[in-house]
């Protein structure tokens, strides 16, 4: 599931939150489940028998299904599930309730950009000692990267979001091109081409969507995040390569080749139904959720890398995607990290998720699975969409790390780079306003920032 | 603002009269001298028609699947689709829909119920009594009316969740309890339509104070009573604000935060999630049928409650 | 605020005043009466308004930081909110919709009122009540409903703008979206004004302006010279209260904030900005003092209306 930006922060208290849970931080350090002893089987054991009721919140539709699953291999464990909000709306409660000391649940979906926001606030156990190091080679190098913080496991990876080029093979046909433009260069050419024959926008550059933005920088190289517990964090957004990828875009949107739609509203929705623009640079979530959401046009897409900046070069980024996280005031850590366990590594259940949940799958077993690759789409006319994008996993640069502010690096990109792509104004400018806003803000919350 | 008061109390044949005296004063629909002007009622109309057509097209939305909401025009039917919408509506995440309906309207029903019997019990102390402080407690009510509400928000939350009252019914109803703006109108009211005679005479016949005000100022209330009831209702009904920050629990929320966690989930991409414009909208369209039904049935209460707070205001 | 609390204290009867208890025993009684009829009132009241008020007065006195804790810093959280660029044109933006909004607001809501009470329109009720319905949406629903309505590709606005061959403006535009935020306010808030306004003209007693009726005196005059004067201070109640409300403008922002991302950012009302500096930015200290300096700020506007108003008044009475 993707995290969709501070766009909708329905959210809540979280702020208290915060503050309460570092003035308890600061002054219990928690005992009982910070150590590092190992699990032993017998624990295991003796805890999946014993009646238990865990809560879990997750927004995922249908989760159900699985939950059944667990509670039939372990009969003992009941499994309370609540959708308290998608994304920024559920960080918020989940900060609220840990503060509160009460209500917070034992397991929760936590897309892996806002993890170390809750390893700042030491809410999330460390997985290693129940035995989650083991599952390393279970997922796939970038998602496992993301839910790791030297040797402490903080996620179970359940779906990713590596980024691929969603084209509506009808209308790049009219204006006579067959293929999906395969660099940089030929993408900027075909935007030209098709909006003068056809009159659509080549793609929409959403303005709301720091994550979508992120992710083309991912994929240029920038790496503008570093973080790895503590006070010091690196932020370095405006770097040579970021302006590059600046300065490509304006020029696209000075002559008007790209629209600047907010994504997921009900303009764009429309948009898509009606062709306004010929290409979606998504992640691997979107051709299962775009086949929902645009029926009409079912039959008309193609899936494609994205574009490269090089012929030679193959690389791609992440966007989205979440982990189920077990939070350290549970009083079963066990049994939640059974059930986190389970639902990303049972066979039949990350098969379900796939494919009545429509989750990119981060487990190796799958993506490797010669049945998952073999699978057409017939919404994208017959083509083996899984294999395509099974492909562009392991083109992720896995070396990529998030800040422990994600919701205000959010929400500050829709007030400055997002506003340029809005007004089409220099978006290197919106860069280093995006650049500044967050280092005056991380340091205004006690960090301190190398640039 | 003397001035203000002067002028009130100034007004011919105010002073000390009574609610009979004041029901004598007010003129009859139809009367005397009131020419039709076609003018005018061509504008008033063109008003209204203002205020209506979204009104308009929402009912007509409501029919119409997420499709046809976008490809058709807006003011003309698509597909009929309204029994589908209501199926829809009525079984997606297992019908909750008419949970949070329910809810809504037991929320907002104790919310209105206790803040307009608080309110009369205070509006009509600070009416008929002078006591030691009254003065200073009046004001001081007078004041909150203008104390933004974010204020308190935050603090409310605080406190709440170091009690225990989050994700409660509790944090919702309590601070709904506290409405300053019905203590002041039930102060006018009371002033106006409860005769300090009728109680020297209940006095001298050996009632207590709480049965002048139970058996012989309640009935007088009555119209500044619904009024203060039904903006109390509307208050709590339309809150957004508090029960979002309040609650976690799905089955706890109100219509207003439930209708906007489908809307943010239709504006959040991700696998799984869903377009759920076409259950927005008709959610949207039965979640007003109830108060404007209450506000039409109970219009003669409620005006008549506000002609006596409205013009002292 | 107790200016504010003057204007409406004003309207307090003196009927209570007037009336001398017999002995002091019956003076007991009835003062034991009045503090139980009040006791439940103010224990909410004390509970849910004072106590959280406080609080909220005690937070804004620290700073807290994500790495680092709390400490006491004294007024430097105001000192920051009043030379915060973010917070003033916040709060600026509020100035402009306060001096074009509620005029209009209050001016529509007096016409349709005066129109009405005037009897000279077929079927004002039928219109009294369709102008009044809006006030029992939702501020949720009448967003969500406008946004759609203002919808840049496929709202009727736009639809209609097209059928006539013409091209639709973009009403979530950066330069667009407050007036059409305004217009959603006025849409819900009118037929409230009215009620109130209209209520009011209903009891004014006849005799004031039968007179002038007789003496052939036109509408107009009379609405000018008699009835509006006549209703000055419900008309009072109606600014005042408008003010507080658009400086409180929170639902209407939020939820438009979602189609119209960057027109409208999140420190758009200083209400929303509090609201985001709480719950984005983790900074729950600097937002209880937004929110106390925002009253400060309601508190001073509201207070120099009412002089203006007065001042006016008094004009006009020796004119």
């Amino acid at each position: 599931m993707r995290r969709k930006t501070a766009q909708r922060i329905m959210t809540v208290g979280a702020a208290a939150a915060a503050m309460s849970l570092l003035v308890a931080g600061c002054s219990s350090p928690s005992t009982s489940s910070s150590s590092t002893k190992p699990v032993s089987a017998s624990d295991i054991t003796k805890a999946m028998n014993t009646p238990t009721t865990l809560n879990f919140w997750t927004w995922l539709p249908n989760v159900s299904t699985e939950v059944a699953m667990f509670e039939k291999k372990y009969p003992k464990i009941k499994v309370n599930v609540n959708n308290v909000g998608q994304g920024a709306a559920q960080y918020t409660k989940l900060t609220n309730a840990i503060s509160a000391g009460k209500g917070a649940p034992d397991v929760a979906q936590v897309e892996y950009q806002y993890l170390p926001q809750f390893e700042l606030t030491k809410s999330l156990l460390d997985l290693s000692p129940y035995g989650a190091s083991k599952l390393k080679s279970s997922f796939s190098a970038s998602t496992w990267n993301q839910v790791t913080q030297g040797s402490a496991v903080y996620g179970i990876p359940q779906d990713s979001g590596p980024m691929g080029d969603l084209y509506r093979a009808d209308i790049l046909k009219k204006a006579g091109i067959t293929e999906a433009p395969k660099t940089w260069d030929d993408f900027a050419t075909a935007a030209a081409t098709v909006k003068a024959k056809t009159g659509s926008y080549l793609t929409d550059l959403p303005p709301n969507d720091a994550g979508a933005y992120i992710g083309l920088l991912w994929q240029a190289g920038v790496k503008p995040f570093k973080y790895s517990g503590g006070k010091d964090v690196t932020v370095n957004l405006d770097t040579a390569t970021a302006q590059k990828v600046g300065t490509y875009w304006n020029t696209l949107l000075q002559k008007n080749l790209v629209a600047v739609d907010p994504n997921f509203t009900t303009q764009w929705y429309q948009g898509l139904d009606k062709g306004k623009y010929a290409t979606w640079l998504t992640a691997a979530w979107g051709p299962v959720f775009l086949q929902g959401e645009a029926k009409d046009t079912a039959g008309l897409w193609k899936a494609a890398p994205l574009p490269q900046y090089s012929t030679t070069a193959n690389v791609s980024a992440n966007l989205g995607g979440s982990t189920d996280a077990v939070l350290k005031s549970t009083k079963n850590p066990i049994a939640a990290y059974e059930l986190a366990k389970f639902i990303n590594t049972d066979q039949q259940s990350i098969e379900t998720l796939n494919t009545k949940q429509s989750l990119y799958p981060p487990q190796t077993s799958l993506l490797n699975s010669a049945s998952f690759k073999a699978q057409s789409a017939p919404f994208y006319g017959g083509q083996k969409v899984n294999a395509l994008f099974a492909d562009i996993t392991n083109t992720v640069d896995p070396d990529f790390e998030w800040p422990p502010f994600m919701a205000y690096v959010y929400s500050s990109f829709n007030n400055t780079l997002g506003k340029a792509i809005a007004d089409k104004t220099d978006l290197n400018a919106g860069l280093a306003a995006w650049q500044k806003s967050i280092v005056s803000y991380a340091k205004g919350q006690g960090f301190t920032v190398t640039q | 603002m003397s001035a203000v008061t002067s002028e009130k109390v100034g007004a011919p044949g105010r002073g000390a009269s009574s609610a009979t005296g004041r029901a004598s004063r007010r003129r009859s629909k139809g009367r005397a001298g009131s020419r039709k002007s076609p003018l005018l009622t061509v504008i008033l109309w063109v008003i209204a028609a203002y205020f209506l057509l979204p009104l308009i097209w929402l009912v007509i939305s409501s029919t119409k699947d997420n499709g046809d909401l976008f490809s058709t025009f807006g003011y003309w039917f698509g597909k009929f689709n309204l029994v589908a919408n209501v199926e829809s509506l009525s079984t997606y995440q297992g019908g909750i829909f008419w949970h949070w309906l329910i809810n809504t309207v037991v929320y907002s029903v104790t919310s209105a119920v206790l803040a307009a019997f608080f309110a009369t019990a205070a509006g009509y102390a600070f009416a008929k009594y002078v006591f030691p402080g009254s003065k200073a407690l009046f004001y001081s009510v007078l004041g909150a009316i203008m104390i933004p509400t974010t204020a308190l928000a935050i603090p409310t939350f605080l406190l709440f969740s170091s009690a225990g009252l989050t994700d409660t019914p509790f944090a919702v109803v309590l601070p709904s309890l506290v409405s300053p703006f019905g203590v002041f109108l039930m102060s006018v009211y009371a002033a106006d339509a409860v005769d300090t005679s009728l109680m020297e005479a209940a006095r001298i016949d050996g009632a207590g104070e709480f049965r002048i005000f139970f058996q012989v100022a309640l009935r007088l209330l009555g119209p500044g009573i619904v009024t203060v009831l039904l903006f109390a209702l509307v208050a709590t009904w339309n809150n957004y604000f508090l029960p979002l920050i309040m609650l976690n629990t799905q089955t706890l929320f109100p219509l207003t935060v439930g209708l906007s966690q489908w809307e943010a989930a239709s504006s959040s991409g991700g696998g799984g999630s869903q377009a759920l414009f076409s259950s927005v909208i008709t959610g949207s369209l039965i979640s007003i049928l109830p108060l404007v039904i209450a506000f039409l049935y109970l219009q003669r209460f409620w005006q008549s409650g506000l002609a006596t707070g409205g013009v002292k205001g | 605020m107790t200016t504010s609390a003057n204007t409406l204290a004003s309207a307090r009867p003196a009927a209570a005043e007037r009336r001398r208890p017999r002995t002091s025993s019956d003076k007991r009684r009835q003062h034991i009466a009045a503090y139980v009829l009040i006791a439940p009132f103010f224990l909410v009241f004390l509970a849910m308004l004072v106590v959280p008020l406080f609080y909220s007065g005690y937070l804004s006195l620290f700073q807290t930081k994500l790495v680092g804790g709390t400490t006491f810093v004294g007024i430097a959280n105001y000192i920051r909110a009043f030379t915060d660029s973010q917070f003033l044109s916040g709060l600026g933006r509020m100035g402009l919709f306060l001096i074009i909004q509620v005029p209009v607001m209050v001016c529509l809501a007096l016409f349709v009122a005066l129109a009405i009470d005037s009897g000279r329109a077929k079927a004002s009720t039928g219109a009294r009540l369709l102008i009044f319905i809006p006030y029992a949406v939702p501020g949720v629903v009448a967003t969500l409903l406008w946004g759609y309505i203002y919808g840049t590709d496929f709202g009727p606005i736009t639809q209609i703008f097209q059928a006539l061959g013409l091209h639709a403006p973009n009403l979530l535009s950066n330069a667009n979206v407050l007036g059409s935020l305004m217009n959603i306010v006025t849409w819900e808030f009118v037929g409230y004004n009215m009620v109130i306004m209209y209520s009011a003209l209903r009891s004014i007693p006849t005799d004031l302006y039968e007179a002038a009726e007789i003496d052939g005196a036109g509408q107009f005059r009379i609405a000018w010279s008699i009835k509006i004067p006549a209703i000055r201070p419900a008309i009072l109640l109606t600014v005042i209260f408008s003010i507080i409300g658009t400086f409180q403008l929170f639902n209407e922002p939020e939820l438009l904030q979602s189609i119209a991302p960057n027109a409208i950012s999140s420190s758009y009302t200083p209400n929303l900005y509090a609201y985001t500096l709480a719950f984005v930015n983790h900074d729950v200290n600097y937002a209880a003092t937004i929110a106390f300096a925002l009253g400060f700020v309601i508190m001073i506007i509201s207070f120099v209306v009412q002089i203006a108003q007065q001042r006016s008044q008094r004009q006009g009475a020796s004119a």
